[in-house]
């Protein structure tokens, strides 16, 4: 039994913009003299070359300097290494990065830059506050229609200017992220606070939404055969131009035209759209007005969803639906579907053409093709996964239990995992780039979903570590992150190994408390070291805190020297990235 | 459709065996020379030829040969492969010693060919350390030829084709060769072809086969390359291809390919390499430490003052150093005539590295405020060498080399009265022997603190000089008898046989010594050959040494000295013990003078407990092996620990250990006939290679838990690389008494390297280890050159940072980011 680690309360740094003319910017910023520090000897490596400092501050025992590329906050005192010297950089913490003048108000600190103000507060916040103040921002402003993604804005870093709508690719997968997460946190109140406690009430809500949108996506395209969604737009919502799109129209949906139907000689192909949904669920637009008619919905959808979608009925099953029974009752039927349609379609997920989508192929002439052969170690992991957990809650052998044992004993399905790695790094090899170049990050999170369900579910002791040592596979390229959304589920599946709690105390720690995108400035960073790669990919010596990093969804790599937030900086991105990762631990214990 | 058999035409070259360098360098010419004609004879026909020192050679004598082949290189004719100098002992040199040898292969490479060797090459070593795949990739390499040890030697290894990994991550698509690297002759390359053919089909994917005749070089013969076409024209041999490494894995990493994977080192072929010739493992040990030392310090001061960088001279010392770590060479199996050039050439190499150290210590030294008010003025002492002044104590400069701070005796050559520190502090001192019989025949000995890579001042007062009263610190040294203890360690000898019987740790409170400890034993060396080919373990143990003598040779307040000496036949080995006042090691300063043909000499030391552990220090890392008394190469280290209960025996200059159960020896002397492979030993009056007075040092340092999260690496690497203690005059300057020019904020990383880049761009180089097998973030402040910065280091990581004038850090490996 592994001992709970103790997340404390820590300061979170919290910026707020101001124009040069704003009245409420004291006047004294403007007349305060520039001192510049002496740093000689400082013993710590600093953001800025320490010629660029040009002014300095102190707010109680708390030195600021000032440099031409930003922000240096030093803490002599502080307990954590990393929380020594932060950096603090435009355009997520300042309106740019051109110091002019320092000037303390108690313990925050008004900063002076080149084209505004920045008021600085480094406030002491809780673990578990921050889930909620997070939560709270993507119920605000992320949520449409329970969908938890990301949201657009019209200026960047103002919330205010949020737009109605906005989607993302891959809306089931961080939707059922997201509902896996509150999900967790309901199990957690429900436990420590009992079911009728009103934080417990409010957490059931937020889970329940989330997984009806998420169950919705697998039921919106009507065309009654388990085939699931990308994402969905109500009729007022513009239809971006980036992929697949069927309007739908009594019981016919055609295909839009967009750049991606062009090419695919497919525009105004007509697909049946007809097939009944769950009243429950389609009220998530029903109630805003909306009918069935206009709906668009997006498809060629990937393995993202369905994997996320399958460890997600898992969860929603096991912790929300045993207090739930209507819901339950979906989850149970929409994943029975989709399973029947899995394995109906010879292992894919079979689009309009009749054919699986780009993908989500789970099938040998996949994983023997040129491409498929490195994805065949994740795809059949993804896929055995797919059946325990049918298997699971289902109750039901049968269909489900042929096929499994088809997988492995036919097909040797659990021979791939393992292979991964070597796989990878071959392909590097072959392309002369270096194997990080290779990585995709995306994959990440369905290789954690899918070990994490096989290891949970599996009672075979050999085949449970075939899938453990799968997971190990994956160890080298998930170790670059220290991201407890990946290394939690690992120790979870894999006890005996090791993990860093401190590198995931420090994640939990530095994760700003908003999930407002915007980048950072490490292109003249003082303090790290940048490497090239051999395709020309740039990397940092260091992974550092996520406040001083780019926002991301769970799909970028980290030490990237340049800037890749996933959904752009005009926008706000889903709490998922916080919430999974923080409820999945206090679930699984290894957080007080 | 068969799997590819590819074809590599190859010869072996060994620039020194059973011959001289100059000899050698006769058969590259020549060999190259083959070369380019049969390329020119026959179309299709490729050539794959390793180690940069031979293309040097050639460029250098015969140039019209070298613009050939540098054509046929980039017309992908002529394939280089093994970016490393040559195809070294992958066994002993140090990480930093595989980083130069990439280095200055690689960029000759590139320099010349415009291209990097992309596939590492060393297809006779003897053996091959678990990092050596760091190693390969640093340098820019991610496949692997090796051949050594063959299946017979180590089942358990993958054959054919694997993917070898280090514990760092790094990893090679590696393949050892079934057969042999330099097949030649029809029958033996038609066997050869039928070995592959069936080793093709069954691993289902291709193999290579190496042809050409080889050691003395050749290379590929008319015979067999007109062969080779005859057989491809054949139907049923479609499938064999005149190739290179590089097109072997180009073509085998295109296709599908799962093959095993291998944690671990490649061992053993020659466990007596290891140990035979303590000449050239003492030079290589000495000439890689000094030369690090001596380079840091240059670049320090050329950073700081007018001092020129000697990158270059650097440079060619290295290469000196790399040239002589050959397999052959460094292995200690070839002839003894060899050895004299061996010496020759380290010599150079350390005389580079002593004249570039001592201009910039003295340099740096200049720029230290030592001056005394009033000093011109007072009366000089009268001794000879040492005229000196009597009313002020002297500034000696101490600096040091490593990373971290250190607490550790130094010595000069007088004597005296008192010393101080910068602080005005008393320091620990004693006057102890000196090595000469002029004057007053003592020397002091002194106990310094120095900070982490940089340098501290101390004032040592004349032995003439009227220092008064005055309080010196208390000593932690006690000597009861035979028993020797100080504030960390309490040890006792044995009066009767002059072994070890008892040493307490007093961290713990615990005995550690289990049985026989350092009783000097002589192991029968009759059977194995120079290489020890097929001995796998050295244990047919002839007597102990006899006990002779037992004495205390010094007791005072900075250390004690116990000498113990032992006899067998005409032969003796005398062993000062030391124990310095708050060391935590036990100092053995040995010398023997080794008169017995045929025989090993081995140091035991038995730790108390059950389930015994042994751990050595390889290059850039640690391994844990079996306690089945295998021979093992290791670096500056091996132990063995015990319920917790641990002893490190660090070395200055072996290489070899032994252990089984509880008992690990270290190889002090292993006495063979030079060059002897398996021969019939026709009478002679043979040479040996250790006969005669060998000095060296070894030390005992116990430690509670496991080897790994003791302070060993640290305390090994002090050992290797002592303090320089430089006495200057009485001047002003700029530059406070004590310093420190690097901080790193993790013990377990530490500096291999800071110097300047091979470019001559003047950007800094600083290459840094992860020492302790544990994954870390630490912070990195060098103020000399305004740079500051973090890294994350996986376990036994190494990382090469690269800084410009502006302090700006960027990440790159061995090769400095030269090539693009």
């Amino acid at each position: 039994m592994i001992k709970p680690y103790k997340l404390k309360d820590h300061i979170c740094r919290f910026c707020k913009m101001f124009s040069l003319d704003d009245p409420s910017v004291p006047k004294a910023l403007f007349e305060t003299e520039a001192v510049k520090p002496d740093l000689k000897g400082f013993p710590y490596p600093l953001p800025s070359k320490k010629s660029q400092y040009s002014c300095s501050a102190r707010t109680g025992n708390i030195d600021w300097y000032g440099a031409s590329n930003g922000l240096t906050r030093y803490d002599a005192s502080a307990e954590r290494e990393e929380d020594k010297v932060m950096f603090f950089s435009a355009p997520r913490d300042l309106l740019d990065n051109n110091i002019k003048a320092l000037l303390p108000e108690g313990d925050n600190l008004w900063v002076l830059t080149e084209s505004g103000v920045t008021r600085i507060e480094m406030r002491l916040v809780g673990a578990e506050e921050k889930a909620d103040i997070l939560r709270d921002e993507s119920e605000k402003y992320v949520d449409r229609r329970g969908m938890k993604s990301q949201k657009h804005l019209r200026e960047g870093r103002n919330l205010d200017s949020i737009l109605p709508y906005g989607h993302s690719d891959n809306d089931g997968c961080f939707t059922a992220t997201y509902a896996m997460g509150e999900i967790f946190r309901y199990a957690v109140y429900k436990r420590e606070k009992g079911i009728d406690h009103p934080d417990t009430i409010l957490a059931k809500k937020y889970a329940t939404r989330a997984s009806e949108a998420t169950l919705l996506l697998m039921h919106i395209s009507g065309r009654g055969d388990g085939f699931v969604a990308r994402t969905y737009l109500c009729p007022d919502e513009p239809v971006p131009d980036d992929g697949i799109f069927f309007r739908k129209n009594g019981d016919t949906a055609v295909c839009l035209e967009t750049t991606c139907s062009k090419e695919w000689g497919c525009v105004g192909a007509e697909i049946y759209c007809g097939a009944e949904i769950p009243e429950r669920l389609s009220k998530l637009y029903t109630d805003l007005g909306y009918s069935h008619d206009g709906i668009v919905y997006k498809a060629d959808t990937s393995s993202d969803e369905i994997s996320t979608h399958f460890l997600f009925f898992k969860f929603v099953h096991d912790l929300l639906g045993c207090d739930d029974p209507e819901l339950d009752e979906i989850v149970i039927s929409t994943c029975k579907r989709l399973m029947n349609h899995i394995i109906d379609n010879g292992y894919i997920l079979r689009d309009f053409t009749g054919k699986a989508t780009s993908w989500a192929k789970w099938n040998e002439e996949y994983f023997s093709s040129d491409f498929g052969y490195v994805d065949a170690c994740l795809n059949s992991s993804e896929v055995l996964m797919y059946h325990l957990v049918t298997m699971d809650i289902t109750g039901e052998q049968g269909k489900w239990r042929e096929s499994y044992e088809h997988l492995i004993n036919d097909k040797h399905y659990d021979d791939y995992a393992a292979k991964h790695f070597n796989r990878l790094f071959q392909a590097s090899i072959s392309m002369e780039f270096d194997f990080q170049e290779d990585i995709m990050y995306g994959d990440h999170m369905l290789a954690c979903v899918s070990y994490l369900g096989l290891c949970l579910l599996e009672k075979d002791e050999v085949r449970l570590e075939k899938y453990r040592n799968g997971f190990r596979s994956w160890r080298t390229s998930l170790e670059r992150e220290h991201n407890p959304g990946y290394d939690l589920p690992f120790k979870i599946a894999c006890p005996d190994d090791e993990i860093d709690f401190e590198a995931l105390a420090t994640w939990f720690y530095r994760t700003n408390a908003s999930r407002l995108a915007a980048g950072v400035s490490l292109d003249t960073r003082h303090d790290i070291a940048v490497q090239t790669l051999m395709a020309g990919n740039k990397e940092i010596s260091v992974l550092l805190p996520p406040d001083e990093r780019f926002i991301s969804k769970y799909d970028r790599n980290p030490v990237a020297l340049v800037n890749e937030d996933s959904g752009g900086i005009m926008c706000v991105e889903s709490a998922y990235v916080y919430g999974y990762a923080y409820w999945m631990g206090r679930y699984y214990g290894f957080f007080e | 459709m068969k799997n590819k058999i590819h074809l590599v035409g190859n010869a072996h070259l060994d620039p020194i065996w059973l011959w001289r360098w100059q000899e050698g360098c006769g058969e590259v010419l020549q060999t190259f020379r083959s070369a380019v004609d049969r390329i020119k004879e026959y179309k299709g026909f490729v050539f794959t030829c390793s180690s940069a020192s031979y293309y040097k050679w050639v460029e250098e004598i015969d140039p019209a040969l070298f613009e050939e082949i540098r054509k046929l290189v980039k017309k992908g004719k002529w394939v280089p492969v093994n970016g490393w100098w040559v195809q070294p002992d992958c066994n002993m040199p140090d990480a930093e010693s595989f980083a130069r040898q990439a280095l200055y292969s690689q960029l000759y490479y590139y320099e010349k060919f415009g291209t990097i060797c992309k596939t590492g090459y060393n297809v006779d070593s003897f053996g091959h350390s678990a990092m050596l795949p760091q190693f390969l990739n640093q340098g820019g390499m991610k496949c692997y030829v090796m051949m050594r040890p063959d299946k017979n030697e180590n089942k358990e290894m993958p054959e054919n084709l694997f993917w070898w990994d280090s514990a760092d991550g790094s990893r090679v698509l590696t393949y050892r060769i079934p057969t042999g690297y330099g097949e030649s002759g029809i029958n033996a390359i038609n066997k050869a072809v039928e070995v592959m053919e069936d080793r093709a089909e069954k691993s289902g994917h291709g193999m290579m086969l190496f042809y050409g005749v080889g050691n003395h070089g050749g290379g590929p013969t008319k015979g067999d390359i007109e062969h080779l076409i005859n057989l491809m024209d054949d139907e049923g041999y479609e499938h064999l291809e005149f190739s290179s490494p590089d097109d072997f894995f180009s073509d085998i990493c295109a296709g599908q390919l799962d093959v095993p994977e291998w944690k671990d080192e490649l061992q053993h072929h020659a466990s007596g390499c290891y140990s035979a010739t303590s000449l050239v493992k003492q030079l290589n040990r000495k000439a890689e430490n000094w030369l690090k030392s001596a380079e840091k310090w240059n670049t320090v001061a050329a950073s700081v003052s007018d001092l020129p960088a000697a990158t270059k001279s650097f440079g060619d010392a290295w290469k000196e150093v790399c040239f002589n770590q050959f397999h052959d060479i460094f292995c200690g199996c070839s002839i003894m005539e060899a050895y004299d050039d061996v010496r020759d050439s380290m010599g150079y190499a350390m005389h580079i590295a002593a004249k570039e150290e001592n201009k910039a210590l003295l340099k740096l030294a200049g720029y230290v405020d030592t001056w005394l008010d009033g000093v011109s003025d007072s009366k000089t002492c009268n001794e000879r060498h040492h005229c000196r002044n009597l009313d002020f104590p002297r500034p000696v400069i101490v600096f040091n080399p490593l990373s971290f701070e250190v607490e550790t005796p130094v010595r000069t050559y007088h004597p005296s009265s008192r010393v101080v520190d910068c602080d005005g502090n008393d320091v620990l001192f004693q006057n102890v022997r000196s090595s000469r019989s002029n004057d007053s025949h003592l020397d002091t000995e002194f106990i310094v603190k120095l900070p982490a890579f940089g340098y501290a001042t101390y004032w040592l007062w004349h032995a003439d000089s009227d220092v008064g009263v005055y309080k010196m610190p208390v000593s932690d040294l006690k000597l009861d008898g035979f028993t020797a203890e100080n504030e960390f360690i309490r040890v006792t000898f044995n009066e009767t046989n002059g072994s070890i019987s008892n040493i307490v740790n007093k961290a713990d409170g615990k005995e550690y010594i289990g049985g026989e400890t350092c009783i000097p034993t002589v192991v029968d060396n009759s059977e194995p050959d120079t290489w020890a080919h097929n001995i796998f373990r050295f244990d047919k143990v002839i007597a102990p040494m006899q006990f002779k003598s037992i004495e205390v040779v010094e007791n005072g307040a900075a250390r004690i000295v116990i000498r113990v000496k032992h006899i067998y036949n005409n032969s003796y080995l005398t062993q000062d013990f030391i124990l310095s006042s708050g060391s935590k090691i036990l100092r053995v300063k040995c010398k023997a003078n080794w008169q017995e043909a045929l025989t090993i000499l081995k140091m035991p030391v038995t730790v108390s407990g059950s389930n015994p552990i042994s751990t050595y220090e390889i290059p850039g890392g640690i391994i844990k092996r079996p306690c089945n008394g295998e021979e093992e190469p290791a670096l500056t280290w091996g132990d063995v620990t015990a319920d917790g209960k641990g002893i490190s025996v660090i070395s200055d200059s072996k290489y070899s250990y032994d252990c089984t159960g509880n008992t690990l020896r270290l190889t002090l002397i292993r006495n063979s006939i030079f060059a002897d492979h398996y021969s019939d030993r026709p009478a002679a009056d043979f040479n040996y290679t250790d006969e005669g007075v060998n000095r060296f040092e070894y030390a005992l340092y116990p430690h509670s838990g496991n080897a790994e999260n003791s302070d060993i690496q640290k305390i090994a690497s002090l050992f290797n690389n002592r303090p320089v203690a430089v006495p200057v005059g009485y001047h002003k300057g700029t530059e406070p008494q004590k310093k420190s020019f690097i901080s790193i904020s993790k013990p377990n990383v530490s500096l291999l390297s800071f110097k300047f880049c091979e470019d001559g761009s003047g950007d800094w180089i600083l290459r840094l280890a992860e020492t302790e097998g544990k994954a870390v973030k630490c912070a990195i402040v060098c103020d000399l050159i305004d740079a500051g910065f973090y890294a994350d280091f996986r376990k036994f990581e190494i990382k090469t940072f690269r800084i410009n004038k502006d302090g700006y850090v960027r990440w790159t490996n061995f090769l400095e980011g030269i090539p693009e």
